[in-house]
């Protein structure tokens, strides 16, 4: 089929985005916050004005089809030679050869969260590394919670168990409007898989089981899967959720609590200030568990100059660059060094709690090339769920798919 | 006096009309809800018919609204871009093929024919996934080319023409032959002239076809760059935060240009819709 | 006459050629690459060899797949209720907009209006009027009907409901489509003789029996046409669902083979173009199978005849 290919780019009038400059490091960035890509950019500039072995050219795409693009270029023959990419994809572009491992990796996760160190390792090779980690938690206020005398948890081990938890809903929908909980439905595609495996985990159940190959019967549609997903169903069908269509809900003080992550923390802080509260999430069984891992940079199989990339890796990971970013974007800086020196992550910062669940309570998302399926069938899922659709049924065919995907591909053996 | 007949032909009207009104709703509806700010617009889309047709507290603010946060003109450009260069490489190409089908005799002209009817069988979802896949693999996702090139030649055009072309009456190619004229004389100074009609329903076929194409932009665009306006207003409602107001702005900015020209040249529009009828 | 043939076939082939070229790549070719591919477990980017797996994807697919024959049926469902109602519907305005007086072309140009909505937009729009909850304009609609006996419940949408969400994809289906069909069969109308109405109305004929034995003949033509494209159309179903219900939920209420092949096709399906491919080919011989059904129609129309 190859000839087939080659006549047609000829005819296709060859659109000249190639690789550039001979001389230039290519490098996507997926660009989400505003404030995430000026940082970026500025730190480019920086690299490029420190006299590199290779100038860095930065091209920035909407995060929105950010993915597909790695795959379509990967099948062109036309990956940059650096790369950022959501952490559990790390596994499934590792196993189709679009990332290589990189080298000498040692003295560069020397320093790292054992988090991200876990994130960016696939069978024994390191082929990513990240300037933040993430945090999810529920934000809530002070002032709605001490009206009804709700206990406040101090630390992941004191989380509210799920019972106390629906309590408290139950109590700040009867003093005001019932939709008080903010679940972020307004969101889309990852979100999901990230915000709500936890309580999955917390159940005592998984995603998939742990195994080479992963499997799903048995795990996703275990008893306490579904008691857990079951729970959730019921404060959609009894109104306790918001739907916030508007992204504001929590804002606007109509959702009392927010079922979110480390991004929202500023405009959360804006808007209420001292009376703002960041809480583990509900313990469903067997302790509170929350979601990990974010963007992470690799070296792609078409890299020109490994050294070059290297040396720019080992720029943007030293702590000022890293704490650069992450006052961009409020996530949770990647080593413990400059975590100590963040206003927001340090011991005493407001999200001290972020930094000390990730040791204690997060659990990485499935490390597989088999991710990217099972978190699409996962939110599939999710969405019937939410529709009120029998959970058991919904994650028993969730199940079944995920390990036919699985099957289909002889349990992803190194190639 | 009102006769009975008369009476009966009047309500016949009214209903027409009454109908009429009715129909055009949704689409008085989206203009309202366009200028209405986006917090009012479901409050106001629950007052019922026809009240819902009328904008609240009218403003221009989701106008304002789409050319700053949706870059509006970027999808309309791309759109022009790719509807007008394949309408436009299309008219040329398939009716240059159309008349060398009616009117030239050459070795090969039946087999020709017999494909173009047969490949017009095939419908453009049969063949997406392979194409796609041969898009990838050739680097074009995300390019004006993908989406252009493909649709250039179309069998449906080519018969068009070629339906056009073979019912000329032959004595104007023989007096073009006794001027000494060769064929390509005879399609550029005698046959383009005389099948206007036919390029006028061809342009209208084939701007409908790839002005609401929406599955192949879809399938290769990653991101806005090229994007066309389906496929921009396809995922407008998925951007956060969902704003009504904005997205029925950007919808009726849309489609007000192409309505007005359907309103004008209506005649053309249904003489060429009703062309691809006629054969039966 | 010989100048011209002897000078044509360069001509003739020159002409053509650009167009031929274009079929050959862009149709033909392709069309040959999705039957071969539909036999391999080819996926893009994918580490293990692609391997001939012979009819395997085609006996998976109609042979129990979930999603796929449920894809199948529904299509078939939408074409059953869409292709009468909608050609109903046609006729009847056709013969209501078949007549001469002032105003008629304003009247006609909004059923016609239509035909330039591009079926994304269309969906868009309908989003809105199909929104959840009690503020929804078709949910208010329905509570107003229902005298208050009936209300959405908060975040309730009639695209969430097992029974009612392909009827709500159908209604802006028929929405959208109706013009183009009435435009069809307006000129099919008008090309009928008016002499033969003249003559039934000489033999005494009803109005009934002029619709049954002129209208109804005269109009076999556009009415097959545009009867087959509307059931190819609904095979193609695929714009409006991808907006409105894009898992092709509730449960698997409105997918549809084109959702089925492009979600194959995509991330979200793991990038199985083989599979997908085997998804176009059968989409294919649907299409020509109903496009096969007017001449076996008349065929069996004359056979019963003889």
């Amino acid at each position: 089929m190859r000839w087939i290919v080659m006549v047609l780019s000829a005819l296709l009038l060859v659109a000249c985005i190639g690789p550039g400059d001979d001389d230039e490091l290519l490098v996507w960035f997926h660009t989400g916050k505003p404030s995430e890509r000026a940082a970026m950019e500025a730190m480019v500039a920086d690299y490029n004005a420190s006299d590199p072995p290779r100038q860095v050219r930065l091209v920035c795409i909407p995060e929105q089809g950010y993915h597909d693009r790695i795959e379509t270029a990967a099948q062109a023959g036309r990956l940059p030679d650096v790369l950022d990419f959501d952490g559990p994809y790390l596994a499934s572009l590792a196993w189709k050869g679009i990332l290589q491992p990189i080298p000498d990796h040692q003295e560069l996760v020397d320093n790292l969260l054992p988090s991200l160190v876990a994130q960016g390792t696939w069978r024994d090779q390191v082929y990513g590394l990240g300037q933040f980690d993430s945090g999810l938690g529920l934000y809530a206020r002070r002032s709605a919670l001490t009206a009804i005398g709700a206990r406040i948890p101090d630390g992941v081990a004191d989380a509210w168990s799920v019972d106390e938890f629906e309590e408290i809903l139950r109590g700040l929908a009867e003093r005001g409007e019932r939709q008080v909980l903010d679940l972020k439905l307004n969101y889309g595609g990852e979100w999901f898989t990230y915000a709500f495996s936890p309580i999955i985990q917390s159940a005592g159940a998984d995603l998939v089981s742990r195994a080479t190959p992963v499997a799903a019967v048995g795990t996703l549609d275990a008893p306490q899967a579904v008691a857990a997903m079951s729970r959730l169903q019921s404060w959609i069908a009894e109104g306790y959720v918001h739907p916030n269509a508007d992204d504001n809900a929590f804002i606007s003080g109509a959702a009392l609590l927010s079922w979110c992550g480390h991004w929202v923390y500023e405009d959360y802080a804006r808007a209420h200030g001292d009376d703002l509260v960041v809480l583990p999430l509900p313990d469903f069984g067997t302790g509170s568990r929350t979601g990990m891992g974010s963007w992470c940079w690799g070296i792609t199989r078409s890299c020109r100059d490994v050294d070059a990339a290297r040396h720019f890796l080992t720029y943007i990971l030293g702590d000022d660059r890293i704490l650069a970013m992450t006052a961009a974007n409020a996530a949770v800086p990647a080593t413990a060094t400059a975590a100590a020196q963040s206003s927001l992550h340090g011991p005493d910062g407001p999200l001290a709690l972020f930094t000390a669940q990730l040791s204690e309570a997060a659990v990485p998302r499935p490390v597989s090339p088999a991710y990217p399926v099972i978190t699409q069938v996962f939110q599939d899922a999710f969405a019937r769920i939410r529709r009120g659709e029998d959970v058991a049924e919904v994650l028993a065919e969730a199940a079944v798919e995920i390990d036919r995907e699985v099957a289909d591909n002889q349990g992803y053996p190194s190639p | 006096m009102i006769r009975p007949a008369q009476l009966r032909r009047l309500t016949g009207h009214l209903l027409l009309v009454l109908a009429a009104v009715l129909f055009v709703s949704p689409i008085l509806f989206m203009i309202a809800a366009g200028f209405t700010p986006d917090d009012q617009v479901l409050p106001a889309a629950s007052r019922g018919w026809p009240a819902a047709l009328l904008p609240v507290e009218p403003s221009l603010q989701n106008y304002r609204d789409v050319f700053a946060r949706m870059d509006f003109l970027r999808f309309m450009v791309n759109s022009l871009i790719i509807v007008s260069t394949t309408v436009v490489a299309g008219l040329a190409i398939n009716s240059m093929a159309g008349f060398a089908l009616a009117r030239l005799s050459w070795a090969g002209r039946r087999a020709i024919l017999v494909t173009v009817v047969a490949l017009m069988v095939i419908p453009f979802e049969a063949i997406a996934v392979p194409l796609f896949f041969i898009a990838v693999s050739a680097g074009q996702i995300d390019t004006y080319a993908v989406q252009i090139v493909p649709f250039i030649a179309n069998p449906f055009s080519i018969y068009l023409f070629y339906t056009f072309f073979r019912d000329l009456p032959r004595e104007i190619d023989e007096a073009a032959l006794l001027d000494g004229a060769g064929p390509w004389r005879l399609y550029w100074d005698l046959a383009v002239p005389l099948a206007r009609p036919a390029f006028a329903s061809v342009t209208i076929l084939t701007f409908l076809m790839y002005w609401g194409a929406y599955l192949w932009p879809l399938m290769v665009t990653t991101g806005p760059e090229v994007r066309p306006l389906p496929v921009a207003i396809g995922e407008f409602p998925n951007e956060q935060p969902v704003q009504w107001g904005d997205i029925m702005a950007f919808a009726t900015l849309m489609i007000l240009p192409v309505m007005t020209v359907f309103l004008v040249l209506q005649r053309w529009f249904v003489r060429g819709l009703a062309a691809t009828g006629v054969k039966g | 006459m010989s100048r011209r043939l002897a000078d044509s076939h360069r001509s003739g082939w020159a002409l053509s050629a650009p167009a031929i070229a274009g079929l050959l790549l862009f149709v033909a070719l392709p069309f040959v690459i999705a039957v071969v591919l539909s036999f391999t477990n080819y996926r893009l980017n994918n580490p293990l060899p692609t391997r001939w797996v012979g009819l395997e994807h085609y006996r998976a697919l109609l042979g129990g797949d979930q999603r796929f024959v449920r894809a199948l049926i529904n299509v078939a469902l939408f074409a059953i209720i869409v292709v009468p109602l909608q050609t109903a519907l046609a006729l009847m305005l056709a013969m209501a907009l078949n007549r001469q007086c002032r105003g008629i072309a304003f009247v006609r140009s909004a059923f016609f209006i239509p035909v330039v909505y591009p079926m994304a937009l269309v969906a868009v729009v309908w989003q809105l009027l199909y929104a959840p909850g009690p503020d929804g304009a078709v949910n208010a609609l329905i509570e107003r009907f229902s005298a208050g006996s009936w209300s959405a419940a908060p975040g309730w949408s009639v695209l969430d409901g097992r029974w009612t969400a392909l009827p709500a994809i159908i209604a802006l289906s028929i929405w959208q489509g109706v013009g183009f069909q009435t435009v069809i069969l307006l000129a099919g109308l008008q090309a009928v003789p008016t002499s033969l109405y003249e003559a039934a109305a000489i033999d005494g004929a009803g109005a009934w029996q002029r619709f049954r034995n002129v209208t109804l003949p005269g109009m076999w033509g556009p009415l097959s046409f545009t009867m087959i494209l509307t059931a190819i159309l609904a095979l193609r179903l695929f714009d409006q669902v991808r907006i409105l219900t894009p898992d092709g939920g509730p449960g698997l209420a409105t997918t549809t083979v084109m959702l089925e092949t492009v979600r194959s096709a995509s991330a979200a399906g793991g990038y199985r173009i083989g599979r997908a491919s085997a998804m176009a080919v059968i989409f294919f011989v649907l299409v020509i199978l109903v496009g096969l059904i007017p001449s076996l129609l008349r065929q069996w129309q004359l056979r019963r005849g003889a």
